[in-house]
């Protein structure tokens, strides 16, 4: 229950850090799809 | 199919913002007049982020940046201020400060708020010299008292020989700028890590043996080699200085371009690590103050005591690995981006990027010491004014100001959280402008030069995630 009790602190740590991982997944799914695009670099 | 995925996710986030803080056991803590969350200035602040890159992108397709543009004001400014009784006032306020903070840390009262040692050196010194650095340009190494005392030492030396001193050692390129980068090491573990750090007498005694490695460090290699880059504080306040319109050239003064001051930064070794230093050491700071580092620390300083450590050193060592992960993370977080700069093409080793690159750390470095330490340098700085008049703390009034106090009302805390969040985004819009043009100048294309910058893109919304963070944990 400790964690659950202290939901207010880390899902308000964790939102801050949201736009990271948003970024961090087009930036992978991005480069994905140029390698199976197979554009010269 | 995506604009569905959109809306449930709007939704989401709207549901999120909306519904009040339930079910934990402080809260969820925030000023409560704003009128959205605090994490939600976090989104806006990458959003503006993302924005800015786009617009960098599209409207600045030619590096701008590589000339300055700089135009001298008027003969007889430029003659005033680098005159020599300038530098020899400036120089004499700067040793007589010193002596102050010497004599205040060993023969005042040992209550560090009540000496005039403690708020000089960690206030009204390393933090508010930060400003009046990016406002009037390098203003520190007129006041530098080790820089003083040297060429007031040479030239006594050389007058009273009646010949010119021998020439000084060269100074070892491959030092570069890592003797700063240590002495910042030095300063932030003397603030953030010793137990008593902040002790009028220990801020003394730290200066006097700063000072004589300082001395030891100009008669081997000149005060101008030394005080250019290994002394800790001139090349760490040269860094913001930088970022003044206003810049120095022989006996002239002059403004340049905003930004314009970095770019010609001679990336020379220990630079990145100095950088580093500079924002790391912010960042363990704030997050010190974490729940998640206060609940990690007395595991490692448990682990230091199984190691026969007191449990004062034992909290310090703790303390000491914190600073050093925290640095480590945010030199981590700068080469991960180098190294997906790298896959964007154009054949540049990391280190050259690297180098290449690190001057647009140091607006970044300005906003973590300006949102982090604002209320700080506001409210503690204010205890300058009657520290004056008593710097020992024993009763004196020398100049009528010791019975002044503290006004914790000069700035709400709703607007300090804007002013905040404004300093921390115009950091890392400034630092990705700047990226962008070493870009544009490094890549043939300018495809290229906007590819190889999504990492670095990456990197500012990380460390603008961060920095909104540790803000928001210093009001948990």
């Amino acid at each position: 229950m400790i964690p659950l009790a202290h939901a207010g602190h880390w899902l308000t740590s964790i939102a801050y850090f949201v736009p990271v991982v948003g970024f961090l997944l087009w930036l992978g799914i991005t480069q994905l799809r140029e390698r199976r695009k197979g554009r010269p670099r | 199919m995506r604009c569905r995925a959109a809306a449930l996710l709007a939704a989401l986030v709207a549901v999120w913002a909306l519904s009040p803080p339930v079910a934990s056991a402080h809260g969820i803590v925030q000023r409560s007049d704003l009128p959205v969350p605090e994490w939600l200035f976090g989104w806006a602040a990458a959003a503006v982020l993302v924005i800015s890159f786009v617009a960098l992108a599209v409207l600045w397709p030619e590096p701008k940046l590589r000339e300055d543009g700089w135009r001298p004001l008027p003969t007889h400014i430029g003659r005033l201020l680098t005159s020599a009784a300038v530098d020899v006032l400036c120089g004499a306020a700067g040793v007589f400060l010193l002596g102050v903070v010497v004599w205040s840390g060993l023969d005042g009262t040992q209550t560090p708020t009540a000496n005039f040692a403690p708020t000089f050196v960690y206030v009204i010194f390393w933090i508010g010299l930060v400003p009046v650095s990016v406002v009037f340009g390098d203003v520190f190494r007129a006041f530098n008292p080790w820089r003083a005392i040297g060429r007031a030492t040479a030239w006594i030396a050389s007058t009273a020989a009646r010949t010119e001193l021998p020439a000084p050692l060269t100074y070892p390129e491959r030092l570069g700028r890592w003797p700063a980068a240590a002495g910042i090491l030095g300063f932030a573990t003397l603030e953030l890590v010793i137990s008593g750090g902040d002790k009028p007498e220990t801020v003394a005694a730290a200066t006097l043996v700063y000072s004589a490695i300082t001395f030891v460090a100009m008669a081997l290699y000149g005060v101008d080699a030394w005080s250019d880059r290994g002394e800790a504080f001139s090349v760490y306040f040269n860094l913001f200085s930088r970022l003044s319109p206003l810049e120095r050239r022989g006996r002239r003064v002059g403004l340049r371009r905003p930004l314009s001051g970095l770019p010609p930064l001679d990336a020379v070794p220990g630079t990145v690590p100095l950088v580093a230093m500079m924002i790391g050491s912010v960042t363990f700071d704030g997050a010190a103050e974490a729940p998640i580092w206060t609940s990690i620390a007395p595991h490692i300083a448990d682990f230091f005591r199984s190691l026969g450590l007191s449990p004062e050193h034992a909290l310090e060592a703790a303390f000491f690995v914190g600073l050093l992960a925290a640095v480590m993370t945010v030199y981590g977080l700068y080469r991960l981006g180098i190294a997906g700069a790298r896959t964007g093409g154009g054949g540049f080793s990391a280190n050259r990027l690297a180098g290449a690159f690190v001057h647009s750390l140091v607006p970044i470095a300005l906003a973590y010491v300006a949102a982090h330490y604002l209320t700080l340098l506001l409210y503690q700085g204010q205890g300058a004014v009657f520290l004056a008049s008593d710097p020992l703390g024993n009763g004196s009034d020398y100049f009528g100001t010791a019975n002044s106090s503290i006004d914790y009302g000069v700035m709400g805390a709703t607007a300090t959280w804007y002013w905040q969040v404004g300093f921390v985004i115009a950091g890392h819009v400034a630092a990705l402008t700047l990226a962008h043009d070493r870009a544009l100048s490094l890549y043939d294309r300018a495809a290229l030069a906007v590819r190889s910058q999504y990492w670095m893109l990456g990197v500012m919304v990380c460390f603008t995630s961060l920095a909104l963070w540790l803000l928001s944990q210093a009001n948990t």
